[in-house]
């Protein structure tokens, strides 16, 4: 099974056309000099490798000199031997004639990029093929926009084949036809295709495609189930799964590498063939925007700064774009080097980005695949080898086991808002199947796996305790929702026994809806969804205790401040950038005051604790400075807040300044901000929670929402994890004392259009 | 032969199959479904907000059986699926005119 068999069996189809166009010449056409009439192949066969159940495409070319009956009978005595062999795919064309049809139909033009002599006028064919090239580079960008309609309509028919479980190794979506689509985009001349990056996934999608004609004894490219172990063994494969899992591999990096010349292709024409590098925009720590692609400013950087690979990832998909090829190979280069190596466990930052690339929805997906085909992401989680490409023989799924797990991830993006603790959802989703590939339960490994993972990317024992919990028992809401009695209480206490608390079982929940949607219909349905929802509503009456952020309580020394009622800064490093504590003299919009001052002087909010006592307000931030953020210092951040007390528009026109640099950015399709008030759990206050993906100004917004309603912050607790904010406000009327329903409906459709 | 069709809770859908089993019925369709009867929806609190759960989620399973069976695969499904508690389920029986069995031809009792 070899390139060099399929080259054989076309050297030997050659021979015979050859020893027939001969014969044919000499009795129908009565001719020995073959001026003006030829034959080529063209297609496949036309490239020189013919698999077994390829069709024989070739076509004769003639220069119209022969009567129509002189010529059927040529063609007759040429193709009839052939059938018996064969299947024959042929036409009889004039130099024009086939100039024209190529105009008209993309298959035909397609098929003569690949034109190749075989008998008779060489001259002929090779004015033919020189027609071709030309008309393929005439109109480039149209011609291979109907390429990729055309393709786009197949991959929709034929589907992917790195995630069928029966793919066509042809049609599917990274398949053989994808492969010759490539050549035929390096032939327009338009853009580079670096095609050696797919020669050993074409190999391997060749061999499939001939093992299974040997083995099936047809013509058919698709790898059903019944053929899949023949064929593997046919091919030396250990099992089907193993074979599956290369041809997976194979069509990936076809369909990658497809990607990104889709992406040159646009920029070429977009650009008209100049390629500015000057329009370069920074986004990030030295991450920039370049010709619509996410590079790294410096490959130097990498040497210093081992975060920067993965802040490098999360932008591109918080951003929804591309990394680009060249700062791929840099990220690759220097991890082959032992450089840019993340340190164990992870810097606080480097989770951080984790979670925002994960969290970014269907925009993470292209750059999973990039950080899987460079083999980027290994270098970050080696545990991921072992679910690369793993099929899995399961009428329920769909996917591979990675490409499944990232799906759910996609899916647990849209129920960020239904959980307090966003990042461990997105986290466990993208790993709940890290079990898979063994005999043993893949749940019970599972939570084996998961915890080292965890710790290495530096979540706390607490945390890695409930990933744990999440991975083992994902499967457990649904089959118990589907297989037990919910009108027992023994089958809420069998949920309550495993599952500690409230927080755990929302993520839970989340989970196992992220997980049965990314299944699919055959998994998960409405009905199902139901019946999890109902147990899920049964088992949090039985749980007791609050999933609300407490108030803060204040040291002796902050108490001691407080009492001052002055403006006092402190302002300390922190791994994250800042931290700043303030107390200043209570005020109605303070809150949305010092949030906008920070975010003026270019400092993103991480976090926020802040409490009211007496006439004070004691603030604790934690912030962490924007890209090329100019230094603060206390006296200037004291400067700029005590403008802001004497004229509070000063902050908001600075503010709309900056909020125009940021729409410049582009942006991801978010869930939409959730805000809920609870009038239950504080005796003296009305807490409002606000879920929101995290964004420049966020916290200057629901602020200065909340002092246009005439209301009172009496606590802040803000946090950020990964792209998520969850703020949680303590509020009381101005005069004191909790708000009444009313009021409290009030407020929140006021931050919810505020947030809109 | 009649058809019988059984609404159940869903989790006893395993015991209605076994029980089934045990008497001799070897074959069924099962699908998913949701209604309401006498149980009608039932009102939750989901943080905070009110809403009306009005279809409850249930299994439909269906049997064929030879007239003289009915009775007996029913009483037998009535048995399997009760907890005695409101939204147990209903089960109906209605004539067949015929049966084909696709792969052989075969016809009226002998397809079941």
């Amino acid at each position: 099974m070899s390139t060099s068999e399929r080259r054989e069996r076309s050297h030997q189809s050659d021979l015979s056309l050859l020893s027939l166009f001969s014969m044919a010449t000499y009795e129908h056409l009565v001719i020995t000099d073959t001026k003006g009439i030829a034959v080529a192949a063209v297609g496949g066969y036309g490239r020189g490798e013919l698999s077994p159940g390829s069709d024989l495409d070739f076509v004769i070319l003639h220069e119209g000199q022969f009567s129509e009956d002189k010529l059927s009978k040529f063609v007759s005595a040429l193709l009839y031997p052939l059938w018996d062999s064969y299947k024959v795919d042929h036409s009889v064309r004039t130099r024009l004639q086939t100039r024209n049809a190529a105009r008209d139909d993309l298959k035909v033009t397609l098929g003569l990029l690949d034109i190749r002599f075989i008998a008779g006028d060489s001259e002929l064919v090779e004015q033919v093929a020189k027609d071709s090239r030309e008309l393929w580079r005439e109109k480039p960008h149209a011609r291979l926009l109907e390429l990729k309609t055309s393709m786009e309509q197949r991959h929709n028919r034929a589907g992917e084949l790195a995630y069928l479980l029966e793919p066509d190794v042809k049609e599917s979506r990274g398949g053989l036809r994808d492969i010759n689509a490539l050549h035929a985009i390096a032939a327009s001349g338009l853009v580079a295709v670096p095609l050696d990056r797919i020669s050993k996934a074409q190999s391997t999608l060749d061999d499939a495609r001939e093992a299974l004609h040997i083995v099936s004894g047809r013509s058919k490219d698709q790898l059903l189930f019944q053929e899949q172990d023949k064929v593997a063994k046919y091919l030396g494969y250990a099992d089907a799964d193993v074979m599956m899992g290369e041809v997976a591999q194979a069509a990936r990096s076809v369909d990658y590498l497809l990607g990104y010349i889709w992406h040159s292709v646009e920029l070429s024409e977009s650009s008209g063939g100049s390629l500015r590098s000057s329009d370069a925009q920074s986004v990030a720590n030295n991450i920039s925007v370049t010709r619509n692609e996410i590079v790294i400013d410096d490959a130097a950087a990498l040497r210093t700064d081992p975060v920067i690979s993965i802040r490098a990832a999360a932008t591109a998909a918080q951003l929804g774009l591309r990394l680009s090829l060249e700062t791929c190979s840099m990220i690759t280069t220097a991890l082959a080097a032992g450089e840019s190596m993340l340190p164990t466990p992870w810097p606080r930052e480097a989770r951080e980005l984790l979670i925002s690339l994960i969290g970014a929805g269907e925009a993470m997906v292209p750059i999973f695949e990039s950080l899987d085909q460079e083999e980027i992401i290994f270098s970050w989680i080696p545990e991921w080898h072992s679910v690369r490409s793993l099929p899995q023989r399961n009428a329920l799924h769909r996917h591979t086991v990675d490409r499944h797990m990232v799906e759910t991830a996609v899916r647990a993006a849209k129920l960020t808002r239904k959980v307090h603790r966003p990042d461990l959802l997105l986290f466990a989703s993208l790993f709940h199947d890290i079990g898979k590939g063994s005999a043993e339960d893949h749940s019970e490994r599972g939570e084996r796996l998961i915890a080292p993972i965890a710790a290495r990317i530096g979540f706390s024992p607490e945390d890695i305790q409930t990933l744990q919990i999440l991975v083992r028992h994902h499967l457990l809401l649904s089959s118990t929702a589907t297989r037990r009695d919910l009108d027992d209480p023994a089958t809420i206490l069998s949920i309550t026994s495993v599952i500690p608390d409230l927080n755990t079982l929302e993520l839970l929940h989340a989970l196992s809806v992220a997980d049965g949607e990314a299944t699919g219909s055959a998994g998960w349905s409405d009905w199902k969804a139901a019946l999890v929802s109902d147990l899920v509503s049964r088992v949090r009456k039985a749980m007791s205790g609050s999933q609300i952020a407490q108030q803060p309580s204040l040291s002796q020394e902050q108490l001691h401040l407080a009492e001052s009622a002055h403006l006092t800064i402190e302002l300390l490093d922190h791994p994250s950038g800042y931290s700043i504590e303030i107390v200043a003299p209570d005020m109605p919009g303070l809150l949305s005051l010092i949030a906008g001052v920070l975010n003026i002087s270019r400092q993103d909010v991480k976090s926020a604790r802040t409490k009211t006592h007496g006439k004070s307000a004691v603030m604790y931030w934690i912030v962490s400075p924007q890209p090329h953020a100019p230094k603060i210092t206390a006296a200037g951040l004291r400067d700029e807040i005590e403008k802001g007390f004497n004229d509070s528009h000063l902050v908001e026109e600075k503010l709309l300044a900056r909020a125009r640099i940021y729409a410049s950015i582009p942006t991801i399709p978010v869930p939409a901000p959730d805000v809920v008030y609870f009038n239950d759990v504080a005796t003296d206050a009305t807490v409002i929670e606000v879920r929101s993906h995290d964004r420049p100004g966020l916290l200057f917004r629901i602020g200065a929402a909340i002092t246009q309603s005439k209301v009172d912050i009496r606590s802040a607790i803000v946090t950020t994890l990964g792209a998520e904010a969850i703020d949680t406000l303590y509020v009381t009327e101005l005069s004191g004392g909790p708000l009444t329903d009313e009021r409290a409906e009030e407020v929140t459709s006021r931050l919810r259009a505020a947030l809109a | 032969m009649k058809l019988i069709t059984a609404i159940l809770k869903p989790f006893k859908l395993d015991d209605v199959k076994n029980a089934l089993q045990a008497h001799g019925v070897t074959g069924m369709t099962v699908s998913e479904a949701s209604g309401f009867g006498r149980q009608k929806g039932h009102t939750e609190v989901y943080r905070g907000a009110e809403y009306t759960v009005d279809l409850v989620p249930k299994v439909r399973l269906e049997v064929l059986a030879d007239d003289a069976d009915a009775d007996s695969v029913v009483a037998v499904i009535v048995k399997a699926a009760s907890t005695g508690s409101i939204g147990d389920g209903k089960v109906w029986t209605t004539p067949v005119d015929q049966v084909v069995r696709v792969r052989t031809g075969e016809r009226g009792p002998d397809a079941i």
